[in-house]
């Protein structure tokens, strides 16, 4: 059965009012995380509608990802059986995984471990990395974490470079046309797992800009106007889920980074059906306001979510 | 069962079945010389291997620690091949040596209706004594050439260069093809079999080299020179084949008869190798120990045998009226190099290097000017250009296409020398196969740390193109890649008025000096189409050496 996002949204919607009502001592302690500005800004509003944000700390990040999907109902609500899952990590550097270029291979696992015992068909794991790929996905540790669940299902392979196809942007404001990956189009759940870090040009890198790796073509040409550019092309993927792993974040050289001295260990996954919403509130870690952030404004106009942090349901678990 | 055991007992079988498995290892070597399973960034050397077949070559050894200067351990293993001639003489080029193997598979082919020729004599036969004479005097003289005429060389740059990316580029045309067109039922054929062979066949990556035609060309020259004869490249050209055959005059390894017998001479008119001189007398040193004249003896009397005394009858006098001084001895087979040919040879071996030096010297030309070069080659630049045998090993392995075989863009002397063009490929800040596969030490064999250091080039904007500068447009996708953890590229942040007559604030990029390594990849990534904002030359003044790790 198909669920689209509005219906989900109105269930787990009534389901965490309740939730959120019940249970003051689910206050986040902000200040932990960012500046104590934005740590009001991001106080869990009183707002019963909108979009649900989970936020989840931890040291043992394969829990950490089953705990902060319980707010929006578990991989249940997401993953079917018989369905064919992408999960679409940040492998786009030649780097550690303690360096933080990359999302965390423990964050991927799980997301890949949970979507097998929901009954996926098949659950797809790639990127097109800006270094050589096959050195990337292994330096990543996402390949072989994927790899070490030993299921055929779980598949972590190189792009195959004859599947990007042409696709028209009929929302596009800057983009008219550009070539996505076959996979990522086909997917029965597409779940955005990026990595929320510094970025040089977009000031940070996070769940719309992690669509880059299921693109084709010239993509330093994104970069410029690449605020609506990356809107425009999210108005074709639109991911169910997105889990941001700010697990450990970069603060400074990224997107690329290499300096273990610019990254700070926050153990915390975020994670929302709204991608906008979840960027947005990843800002804060950062001492950012989402306005800050061309993407997230570009995508807000666009309707693609919410970017007001007061009318989000913000859920610590 | 029978006809198995006489299949069995046939020199003929296992002369070709060991030439084919020669055959198959070097390619299997070659398939093996690129990323694969092998980690680039680990310690030591995991890819050393696939140099194998440079590391037996006695020429290369020879010739690279001559002009270079240097002593490489590595390349003793060639003394194995030294030793195995002095016992079994020239059996090498007729047993081992893949090009030999190529050139007989294809000869029968490129002979069809060629007229048949087995002239003893002719004029052009001791061209490959002169040749091994001018490479390695040049060498002595620090003048690499042995790159241009060594076999592996010519071989493995052929297959990189040329044939591979060829073979690959096909492959997969034929099969993308038929994935985009055809119907489900031939796709449900086509893709298993494309994926079998994209896994153990075909290249990882499709690659593209410059100058496959020059590359591919000479080694289509050699196997079409088989119609003016068989094996004319090792008769006649071949200089490690010319180094083979003077080591094999000592070997005891003799053929009874020694002389081709009056009457048949079946063997002589049959001989791949044109052995026989104008007396019909074999000349040993010649002698690729195919078997062919044993086996179509129609009297089966012909045989070899290890004859320790060289003074039988068996070793036949030299046929040439102006021996070799050094071969002298009437009791070894000579070799035909006249006295003159070879004092021209060497007169030759010193005039080029002294040539190149020379307009070096007089400023009449810059004979080289710098490339850019694998990583550790730019510490000094001299020592890489002599220990190089432009064997295309690191052409071959690096996984971003981008070294090339050069041209003549560093003059005559830097044919087939690497150079990394980055709007190509770019250096990958955790890779060393480079230095693992080449087999002269000629890329130093730095550890990852140390190669992460090593000045390769000098990134430098050219604001006439770079868009943050020319069109007032936001990019610094160069900043993003560069992979130093410090980032040699940094910005300025500006405020401009753009095209539109809009304020705006623009990251305007520029490379820190003192940083920069010269990866390249901000050149390679830069999103303008044709020049790029951002290009890297070679160091302004070559870089203090890294001191090579040992390992």
């Amino acid at each position: 059965m198909e669920v689209n996002r509005r219906d989900f949204l109105r269930q787990v919607a009534a389901w965490s009012a309740g939730l959120s009502a019940a249970a003051p001592i689910l206050h986040l302690p902000l200040s932990a995380l960012g500046q104590d500005e934005t740590a009001a800004a991001t106080q869990p509003s009183a707002a019963k509608t909108g979009p649900i944000v989970a936020v989840a700390k931890g040291k043992d990040y394969a829990e950490l990802v089953t705990r902060v999907l319980k707010p929006l109902g578990g991989i249940e609500s997401f993953v079917k059986p018989g369905q064919r899952v992408v999960v679409k990590p940040n492998i786009g550097w030649d780097r550690t995984p303690a360096q933080a270029a990359n999302t965390h291979p423990d964050v991927v696992k799980a997301v890949v471990q949970l979507a097998l015992a929901a009954g996926a068909k098949q659950v797809l794991v790639f990127d097109r990395p800006c270094n050589e790929p096959t050195m990337t996905y292994r330096h990543s540790g996402i390949q072989p974490a994927v790899e070490s669940l030993g299921d055929s299902r779980a598949v972590c392979q190189l792009l195959d470079e004859r599947k990007f196809v042409p696709v028209k942007i009929a929302k596009g404001q800057s983009l008219d046309e550009w070539l996505f990956y076959r996979d990522a189009l086909e997917a029965d759940c597409y779940i955005n797992v990026p990595i929320a870090k510094h970025h040089g040009l977009a000031k940070l890198t996070l769940g719309l800009k992690n669509c880059m790796g299921v693109i084709g073509g010239n993509r330093g040409q994104i970069h410029q106007n690449i605020g609506q550019k990356l809107a425009d092309l999210n108005t074709v993927l639109n991911p169910k889920l997105t889990i941001i792993d700010a697990t450990r974040i970069l603060l400074a050289n990224g997107p690329s980074g290499g300096n273990i001295e610019d990254v700070k260990i926050l153990d915390t996954l975020i994670a929302s059906t709204d991608m906008v919403a979840a960027d947005a509130y990843a800002t804060t870690l950062f001492g950012l306001r989402p306005e800050q952030i061309s993407s997230t404004v570009a995508a807000y106009r666009m309707g693609l979510g919410e970017m007001d942090l007061k009318k989000m349901q913000m859920v610590e678990v | 069962m029978k006809k198995l055991h006489s299949i069995l007992n046939s020199w003929r079988f296992w002369r070709r079945f060991t030439q084919a498995a020669f055959l198959v290892a070097f390619l299997y070597l070659f398939r093996r010389a690129e990323l694969g399973l092998t980690d680039p960034s680990a310690s030591g050397n995991p890819l050393a291997y696939v140099n194998l077949a440079f590391r037996l070559d006695p020429l290369v050894a020879a010739c690279a620690m001559l002009a270079g200067r240097a002593f490489v351990g590595g390349l003793l293993l060639s003394l194995l091949v030294v030793a195995l001639t002095a016992l079994l003489g020239r059996a090498f080029c007729g047993w081992v040596c893949p090009l030999g193997t190529l050139i007989d598979l294809v000869g029968k082919p490129i002979r069809w209706r060629a007229k048949k020729t087995n002239a003893p004599r002719r004029w052009w036969r001791p061209t490959r004594y002169a040749l091994l004479v001018v490479i390695l005097v040049s060498a002595l003289l620090s003048l690499p050439l042995i790159g241009y005429f060594d076999p592996f060389a010519i071989l493995w740059r052929a297959l990189t260069v040329a044939v591979d990316p060829a073979f690959n580029w096909a492959t997969g045309e034929t099969f993308t093809y038929l994935y985009l067109n055809a119907p489900a039922s031939v796709t449900a054929v086509s893709e298993p079999i494309y994926s079998f062979l994209s896994h153990h066949v075909l290249a990882t990556r499709q690659a593209a080299l410059i100058g496959a035609g020059l590359s591919g060309g000479i080694l289509a020259g050699i196997l079409l020179l088989e119609r003016v004869e068989r094996r004319f490249w090792c008769r006649n050209l071949c200089p490690l084949g010319a180094l083979v055959s003077l080591i094999a005059t000592v070997s005891p390894l003799r053929r009874k008869p020694a002389k081709a017998c009056a009457g048949c001479r079946a063997c002589e008119s049959s001989c791949r190798m044109g052995v026989f001189d104008s007396q019909h007398r074999l000349r040993i040193q010649d002698c690729t120990l195919c078997m062919d004249c044993v086996e179509n003896c129609p009297h089966q009397i012909a045989s070899f045998t290890f004859q320790p005394n060289p003074k039988s009858p068996a070793a036949p006098l030299t046929p040439h009226p102006i021996p070799l001084p050094l071969i002298q001895n009437a009791d070894r087979p000579a070799v035909d190099l006249s006295r003159r040919a070879f004092l021209a040879s060497c007169a030759t071996g010193i005039a080029l290097p002294t040539l190149a030096a020379g307009t070096e010297k007089l400023g009449l030309s810059n004979p080289l000017p710098p490339l850019l070069r694998p990583p550790g080659a730019a510490g000094n630049p001299a020592r890489f250009l002599d220990l190089c045998v432009r064997c295309g090993q690191c052409l071959k392995v690096c996984p971003t296409n981008a070294l090339h075989p050069a041209l003549l863009e560093s003059g005559w002397q830097g044919i087939f020398s690497p150079q990394l063009i980055p709007r190509i490929g770019y250096c990958e800040y955790n890779c060393t196969l480079c230095a693992q596969v080449c087999p002269t030490e000629a890329i130093p064999k730095l550890l990852l740390t140390q190669k992460q250091k090593a000045v390769i080039g000098l990134a430098a904007f050219n604001k006439d193109r770079c868009l943050p500068y020319a069109e007032k447009t936001p990019c610094i996708v160069c900043e993003e890649h560069c992979p130093l953890p410090d980032k040699a590229i940094k910005w300025n942040e500006v405020e401009e008025i753009d095209a539109q007559g809009d304020p705006i604030t623009l990251q305007q990029p520029y490379v820190v000096d003192d940083l920069c390594i010269g990866c390249g990849i901000c050149e390679n990534k830069c999103p303008l189409e044709g020049e790029p904002g951002v290009r890297v030359s070679p160091p302004k003044r070559n870089p203090p050496p890294t001191q090579p790790s040992i390992n």
